[in-house]
């Protein structure tokens, strides 16, 4: 099918452009475009981590059981001092380590655990990490991180929601748990979505990180197509062409944030629907 | 005792992830001095009347807010290598453009500096309309009124925000040793905690070493950075803000 667009176009358009649509289609491009799958599968993922975390977060700086919140309040400080490349690079190698660990406790046998040197102890314990497994560790690992970021937004959010429509709530008979989710958790969002989208922001630029754990992801596969090509046979096909290709990264995600602006701007509009005081963000 | 101290992993750790930690905060350091000012100037054009000069900031600003400073270092590093037998070294300065400690700071500086414009734009918009007319009222220069309402209103209120983003960029100094090629020992902290564990697969330890001097010194510049807070609000009375390890969660 894509043969035949192809040879249409080159009819239409001439030799040149033919050639360079064929060339932007072949094999390995097809590959670059469809690695985008891991891109928006972690940007989703790790969304919807983020989430969890946060609500979790600031569910512990809510807490009046002092212990909570000073966990509450650890994670988010700790999380912010330090930057996100190194919790991106820790998290997926600590998990790792600790299930051979694991591992290595049950499998290996007493003696090759006491004559073992390097690691992981034997053979049995090593745990082999396929890009599945990295991509799921990398969307707890941007969860973790964001999730701290989406605790203070939420937790500030949860703080916003007007005093007397919690105390109406609870005058009306409901239980203070009831009062919880069904009037701050539910009236919260709107005053957490401007900043949610910031953190969204965040997160999708941090997604670019993914090659830093082995996944073959738009980045990588950028820097592989780019690389200056040479054939045997043929000689050199194109010089480092990588430039061209990080643009169009550069470009796609511009493109990227521009969507998001939008999503979030229409999401901030259906939220607002029957709120008598909501300033605009 | 102090020796036996001085044979433990971690302290062996922080002695050796010293050397890596001024790299961090060369990259720092070199970068926001040249940051802040070109962020005001981009300020300044997205603030203009001129559309020109408007358009072109925010098309800068956006941009590079828009997209991943990782992406950023890759695009310029290669822009740079593309550049290199055509111009670099027929100039013959091919080897301080393709260094590292001359081109992280360099991407650095085009990313904090539309981070830092947005900043200074937002604290642009909300200085105090009555102190501008008064000072307008007063028969000050367009010059007078900047330096002397304009400016220091600006920075009181951008301040917080700008503190933020200083710590940002010394975390985003990480990226550098990702991105660009590392040339014999210079290594970051990142750099040098990833080939401490790949030699013997100690995870928590060295990246725990690592986090603590991040961490400290994001400290250090939340306190020097309070320090200025101070000074900028001496001139204000009654309560005080105070700037602390109380970080903020937006960039």
């Amino acid at each position: 099918m894509l043969e035949s667009v192809i040879t249409q176009i080159t009819q239409w358009l001439g030799e040149d452009a033919g050639a360079s649509l064929a060339y932007i289609t072949n094999g390995k491009h097809m590959a670059w475009y469809a690695s985008v799958r891991y891109t928006l599968i972690a940007a989703v993922g790790g969304a919807v981590c983020a989430v969890l975390f946060g609500l979790t977060g600031a569910a512990l700086k809510q807490s009046s059981f002092l212990p909570f919140k000073w966990i509450g309040d650890f994670y988010t400080t700790i999380v912010r001092g330090v930057p996100d490349v190194l919790f991106i690079l820790f998290f997926p190698l600590a998990f790792e380590k600790t299930v051979e660990f694991v591992l290595a406790r049950f499998t290996c046998s007493s003696e090759s655990l006491a004559v073992a040197t390097g690691w992981p102890p034997c053979d049995a314990a090593q745990w082999y990490l396929r890009t599945g497994d990295y991509l799921t560790m990398a969307c707890v690992s941007l969860g973790i991180v964001y999730g701290a970021f989406a605790a203070n937004v939420i937790h500030g959010a949860m703080q916003a929601v007007p005093k007397g429509q919690l105390e109406a709530a609870s005058a009306y008979g409901f239980t203070p748990k009831q009062v919880f989710w069904r009037f701050r958790v539910r009236q919260m969002w709107i005053y957490a979505l401007p900043g949610l989208s910031n953190v969204w922001m965040l997160l999708l630029k941090a997604t670019s990180l993914l090659s830093l754990l082995q996944i073959a992801d738009i980045v990588q596969w950028a820097g592989r197509l780019g690389s200056a090509n040479y054939f045997p046979g043929v000689g050199l096909v194109h010089p480092d062409w990588r430039w061209k290709y990080y643009f169009v990264l550069f470009l796609f995600f511009i493109l990227m944030t521009m969507l998001s602006e939008r999503f979030f701007e229409m999401l901030q509009r259906r939220a607002s629907r029957g709120m008598a005081l909501v300033e605009s963000n | 005792m102090f020796e036996t101290l001085q044979q433990t992993a971690f302290v062996q750790d922080i002695i050796i992830l010293a050397k890596p930690a001024l790299f961090n905060l060369y990259f720092a350091l070199a970068s926001i001095p040249m940051g802040f000012p070109f962020a005001v100037l981009l300020a300044i054009g997205k603030a203009s009347p001129n559309r020109l000069f408007s358009l072109v900031s925010r098309g800068y600003i956006y941009a590079f807010r828009g997209s991943p400073l990782f992406i950023q270092f890759f695009m310029c590093y290669s822009i740079m290598l593309a550049l290199n037998q055509s111009v670099w070294k027929p100039l013959g300065i091919n080897h301080i453009m393709l260094h590292p400690l001359f081109l992280g700071p360099f991407v650095l500086v085009l990313n904090t500096s539309a981070y830092a414009a947005e900043i200074f734009y937002g604290a642009l918009k909300t200085v105090p309309k009555g102190e501008v007319e008064a000072a307008q009222a007063y028969g000050m220069s367009r010059w007078n009124v900047f330096r002397i309402v304009t400016w220091p209103n600006m920075l009181r209120l951008a301040w917080p925000a700008y503190t933020n983003e200083m710590v940002f960029l010394f975390h985003a100094t990480t990226l550098v040793y990702f991105t660009l090629p590392v040339i014999n020992e210079q290594k970051d902290l990142m750099n040098k905690a990833s080939e401490l564990f790949e030699r013997d697969y100690n995870v928590f330890l060295h990246f725990s070493v690592a986090a603590l001097y991040f961490l400290l010194i994001s400290i250090f510049i939340f306190w020097l950075a309070g320090l200025m807070q101070k000074h900028l609000n001496r001139h204000i009375t009654g309560e005080k803000v105070r700037l602390f390890f109380k970080p903020r969660y937006l960039r």
